[in-house]
C-alpha cells in the first residue's frame, strides 16, 4: 500500500466545531469580499436566532474591527495568500467569543503586544479617554489605519482581551486574539 | 461645486450633498475597507461649502453601524463643522436611529459631547 495521507475527518471537525459551541468559522486567505458575505451570514445567523439589536451590534462589529485589521496588515506586508482563522463561538455561561489568528512579522508582534497590554490596564473610562484621544491623532500620523480597532473591541470585551503570540523559526509569529463580549 | 449623490450598498450609506440646500444625507452602514477613500471627497465638499457657501449646513444622518475608520472620518466632518460655528457659522446636526438598537444611540453620543452647535439624537420605531 502506499503512503497517502489520511483523508479529512469531517465528522471530527464537526465534532470539534459542536464541542466548542463554533456558530462560524473561516479559515483560509480573507479578501474584502468574503469579509462582508460572512458578517452578513453572522447577522442574519443571530437576528434568527431574536438575539438583541445590541447584542447582534457588538458581534458583527468587532469581527468586523478583527478582519479589517488582519486584512489590512496582510495586504501591506505581503501575507495576504496566508491563511487566517476567524471563529465565532459561545462560550459556556453564553457570551458570544470572537477569535482570530493570523501571521505576522515577529518584530511587529511585540509592539502588538505592548499595545495591548497597555490596554489591558485600563477602565472602562480610561478606554473611552484612549479611544477619543486616538480619534483626533492627525492624518498625517495614521498610515492608513486609524487605530481605534483594538481600543473598541476591549471597550466592548466583558472581560480581558486574550491573547497570544507564537514564535515560529521563519522570522514570523501567529499572533491571536480573542474577544469575550 | 457640484452636489455629490452616492447610492448605499451593503458596507457604504448613501451619500447625499446638496449646495444649494444646505443638506448632507447619509443613510446606512458604513463599513467599507478603505473608509478614507470612501469619505474623502465628502470631506472635501464640507471643507468647501463651509468656506465658500456662506449659507447654513445641516447635517441629517441615519447612519446604522459605523467600523472605526468610518467613525474617524465622521469625526473629521464633525471638527470641521464644529470649527464652523465657532467662527459664528450656522450648522447643525440630526441622527436617527431605531430605538431598538441602542449601540447606534451611544456612538452619536459620543460624537455630540464634543460638538456645541445643535446636534439632534432622535430615535424612531423602524
Amino acid at each position: 500500500m502506499t503512503n497517502q495521507p489520511s483523508p479529512i475527518d469531517l465528522l471530527a471537525i464537526r465534532d470539534i466545531f459542536n464541542r466548542q459551541n463554533i456558530m462560524l468559522c473561516f479559515n483560509g486567505p480573507i479578501t474584502a469580499p468574503l469579509i462582508e458575505e460572512i458578517g452578513k451570514a453572522l447577522r442574519n445567523h443571530m437576528e434568527g436566532l431574536q438575539e438583541s439589536p445590541s447584542s447582534v451590534a457588538d458581534v458583527f462589529s468587532v469581527y468586523i474591527e478583527m478582519a479589517q485589521n488582519i486584512r489590512r496588515y496582510s495586504q501591506a506586508e505581503g501575507f495576504e495568500h496566508e491563511a487566517a482563522t476567524i471563529i465565532i463561538s459561545r462560550n459556556e455561561p453564553g457570551n458570544y467569543v470572537i477569535s482570530a489568528s493570523n501571521f505576522i512579522k515577529a518584530a511587529d508582534g511585540e509592539s502588538l503586544l505592548e499595545r495591548i497590554s497597555q490596554l489591558e490596564h485600563m477602565d472602562k473610562d480610561a478606554l473611552k479617554a484612549a479611544f477619543k484621544t486616538q480619534l483626533r491623532q492627525p492624518r498625517t500620523a495614521l498610515s492608513g489605519s486609524a487605530g481605534l480597532g483594538l481600543i473598541d473591541m476591549a471597550r466592548k470585551a466583558t472581560a480581558k482581551l486574550r491573547y497570544s503570540l507564537q514564535p515560529l523559526d521563519n522570522g514570523r509569529s501567529l499572533f491571536s486574539l480573542r474577544v469575550i463580549l | 461645486m457640484n452636489n455629490l449623490n452616492l447610492s448605499q450598498t451593503s458596507s457604504t450609506p448613501s451619500i447625499l450633498a446638496d449646495w444649494s440646500k444646505g443638506i448632507v444625507q447619509m443613510k446606512g452602514d458604513s463599513y467599507p475597507e478603505n473608509s478614507f477613500e470612501l469619505f474623502q471627497p465628502l470631506i472635501d465638499w464640507v471643507q468647501a461649502y463651509l468656506a465658500t457657501a456662506g449659507q447654513p449646513l445641516h447635517l441629517d444622518l441615519e447612519l446604522v453601524y459605523l467600523n472605526t475608520s468610518s467613525i474617524r472620518s465622521m469625526m473629521d466632518i464633525f471638527e470641521q463643522m464644529e470649527a464652523a460655528h465657532k467662527k459664528g457659522q450656522m450648522v447643525s446636526a440630526r441622527w436617527f436611529y431605531d430605538f431598538a438598537n441602542e449601540r447606534v444611540g451611544q456612538l452619536a453620543e459620543e460624537f455630540r459631547e464634543d460638538c456645541t452647535f445643535p446636534f439632534t439624537i432622535s430615535s424612531k420605531p423602524r
